[in-house]
């Protein structure tokens, strides 16, 4: 066997320079404003750092793991994170959901791209024009009252905000973050089934394959990737949930729509109470939750000759 | 030799005095949700403050609902803004936590009183210093606005006090299907329910400044709240959205018969429902039993890191007085906080028209401008806390005393000083 002879040096000085030239604008960009503040905010999670100590010019003081015993002691936080990590229900049927409508629309059937738009719609909505739609779906004389009414599901004595009852408002809540990621998962899933191979398709056809077998041992095994890559999204965003919360319910009735994201923002910028040492504690505590279910996620995502999608 | 030096002084204080000239100061202005409703009255305050203090330019931001945040930016980069709209609450917050610098020692002590009234200064008065110039301020008990054909249906008159309008609260929804009145029962960024216990002369803290809201006669007063809302005469959103915004969602659609408050309400009543708004009877708002008036006003602050708190001080001084805050109260219906806007001719017009109506009552009423309470140190967690505790007791988890005992637990244990 002869083996090609080996050069000293694979890349030469000019072609490592350049490459870590075309790298340098991103690598500086990531720098200031992800692993900087990454690793700002983590050190100002151990130290004492808002309210008159900012105003009056002094710099944090580093107080160890105090803050993270005050997150720990305080009933509002705990119930925050609960809430979160409750609030992944969402995660699979949100995943499913979208994965499900994007086999439909990958059909081309006349009428397609009408749909494929119109789940995308709420996607580009912005949440305070979302909030004033759902207000009125939800409130006491609003639309899903009416249909409950009408459908004689639920009586007029018996109707209510959904909103303003602690039962029913963090599932209203829910609905309205699924109705605005499924756009945007569908998308994701569309794309990922126009990469599968037609051909592998019509073999499978060919041979006999069921739709729903084809489903199973085609389609859902390509789209490994795109499932993981969506799944890891969503439990992020279910994780960061926010928006919806503050302008529908700013976290009530009884705390029952508070998350932790809510809990963070509260501490870090809403009044002149701020605490930015505390909220940057719960952040990293949100974040070590965000990384435990990643890890899950490819944990359950690993393809079966145990490498990882 | 001793006349070429004087010369030499002379053409040297000459130079400086030009060169200062040619140099103005900037001085940077953030007001709060005044653009663009009112970018008119703003620029040309501003036109006016740049005529009469030529050295000085005005650069000018309205900030929304990022206020507090892009201050905090701002101080930290070192960029601070030099004139700051802030209100009462909120002043407070950031004087104790040393944002801000006492306003009191850029303009005489003297001049502050004889051009405030003493309550809007003391509104503003944070351990002994004033730390704001008042701007504009409105009453939360400010007019009665009344729809008379539900009160008409009810078969009510309209309410004298406090206690009229929450006996006739049933009567009102029972005949007429529409609420009486939307009270302030929850509101995210304070405890408006205090201001009930202050309107009936019932203290929120005691000689030695600690909380001190739960004797039996505050829990009465909660109870009678309690009550009604379990009994459904008071919207389900009020615990969720604020008694304002409600209210005038409301109103416009005949659902609400009664409005308490400030004639602010009755621009949106006539852009959403102007025949309403044509109907709408104006009169004097019920006040509690202590017949005291409730209300707020905004400020205009100097931030311990503006670069030029003379210049800045001059602004906000220029931006408050009597003139500019009457020509403010000629477009929009502000209560002015000077005291000489009492004597205003322009508030003792009588017309037919509701808003106009409303400004006459209230636009010299300056001096009932008082939120009732001090906002306490960590008053956002306080207010949280007692917002929790109103709204568990309102929705049947705690009694009324257990909600009071619990909230003045917390903010005795809670309270920064």
């Amino acid at each position: 066997m002869i083996r090609a002879p080996r050069s000293k040096s694979r890349f030469s000085l000019r072609d490592t320079l350049m490459s870590y030239g075309f790298l340098a604008p991103a690598l500086i960009l990531l720098t200031l404003f992800t692993f900087y503040p990454l690793a700002y905010g983590s050190y100002l999670g151990f130290t004492e750092y808002g309210g008159a100590r900012f105003g009056q010019g002094l710099p944090p003081k580093w107080i160890g793991l105090e803050n993270f015993r005050t997150l720990l002691a305080d009933p509002l936080f705990l119930r925050s994170l609960v809430n979160s990590v409750k609030y992944l229900i969402v995660v699979p049927v949100l995943q499913l959901a979208s994965l499900a409508v994007a086999v439909l629309v990958n059909k081309n059937l006349p009428g397609m791209a009408f749909f494929r738009a119109a789940y995308y719609v709420p996607v580009v909505t912005s949440i305070s024009l979302a909030a004033v739609m759902w207000d009125w779906v939800y409130n006491k004389d609003g639309t899903l009252n009416w249909v409950l009414g009408a459908a004689h599901l639920l009586s007029r004595s018996s109707m209510f905000g959904w909103l303003n009852n602690e039962y029913s408002a963090f599932w209203a809540v829910m609905l309205v973050t699924f109705w605005r990621g499924f756009g945007y998962y569908m998308v994701l899933y569309l794309a990922g089934l126009q990469g599968i191979p037609q051909e592998l398709e019509e073999a499978a056809v060919l041979d006999g394959a069921s739709s729903w077998k084809r489903f199973w041992s085609i389609t859902v095994p390509m789209m490994k990737p795109t499932i993981l890559l969506c799944s890891l999204l969503s439990t992020i965003a279910a994780l960061r949930v926010l928006e919806e919360v503050l302008v529908l319910t700013n976290g009530g009735p009884l705390n029952s729509t508070y998350t932790a994201l809510m809990y963070v923002y509260s501490k870090a910028f809403q009044g002149f109470n701020f605490d930015y040492g505390l909220a940057s504690a719960a952040g990293l505590v949100v974040a070590a939750v965000a990384l435990l279910l990643s890890a899950v996620n490819f944990r359950l995502f690993r393809d079966s000759s145990g490498d990882s999608v | 030799m001793k006349h070429a030096a004087r010369l030499l002084t002379l053409g040297f204080s000459l130079a400086l005095g030009t060169a200062a000239a040619q140099s103005p100061v900037e001085v940077q202005l953030w007001t709060w949700y005044l653009s663009p409703k009112f970018d008119n009255y703003i620029k040309d305050t501003i036109s006016a403050f740049e005529k009469a203090n030529p050295g000085i330019t005005v650069k000018w931001f309205d900030k929304q609902d990022s206020m507090v945040q892009d201050f905090l930016s701002s101080v930290n980069m070192g960029s601070a803004p030099d004139v700051v709209n802030l209100n009462i609450d909120e002043t407070s917050k950031a004087a104790q936590n040393g944002f801000l610098r006492n306003v009191d020692a850029l303009t005489p002590a003297a001049t502050l009183k004889s051009t405030f009234y003493p309550q809007t200064l003391a509104n503003f008065t944070i351990g002994g210093k004033v730390y704001a110039y008042p701007w504009y301020g409105s009453l939360n008990e400010g007019v009665l606005l009344y729809n008379p054909d539900l009160l008409s249906k009810a078969g009510v008159k309209p309410p004298r006090d406090m206690n009229e309008l929450l006996n006739m609260v049933k009567t009102v929804k029972d005949k007429t299907g529409a609420y009486a009145w939307v009270p302030a029962l929850k509101d995210p960024g304070g405890a408006s329910f205090l201001g009930y216990f202050f309107s009936d002369g019932l203290p929120i803290y005691d000689a030695s400044g600690k909380a001190a809201f739960n004797s039996p006669a505050h829990v009465a007063l909660l109870q009678k709240y309690i009550d009604l809302f379990k009994a459904g005469y008071f919207p389900e959103d009020a615990l969720r959205k604020e008694a304002f915004q409600l209210a005038t969602e409301l109103y416009p659609q005949n659902k609400v018969a009664m409005i308490v408050g400030g004639p602010q309400a009755l621009n949106r009543i006539k852009d959403t429902n102007p025949s309403l708004y044509a109907k709408t009877v104006v009169t004097s708002a019920p006040l509690g039993k202590a017949k005291v008036q409730t209300g707020t006003s905004m400020g205009m602050v100097i931030p311990a890191a503006s670069k030029h708190p003379a210049e800045a001080a001059k602004l906000a001084a220029f931006f408050t007085n009597n003139a500019n805050q009457m020509a403010f109260a000629k477009i929009v219906p502000i209560v002015p906080t000077t005291a000489a806007a009492q004597n205003d001719p322009y508030f003792k017009k009588a017309s037919s028209d509701p808003i106009a109506k409303a400004t006459s009552l209230v636009g010299a009423s300056g001096r009932y401008i008082n939120p009732g309470f001090k906002a306490p140190g960590n008053s956002d967690d306080l207010y949280k806390n007692f917002s929790d505790n109103i709204e568990a007791a309102l929705l049947g988890k705690k009694t009324a005393q257990a909600a009071l005992n619990d909230s003045v637990a917390y903010w005795n244990a809670n309270m920064k000083k």
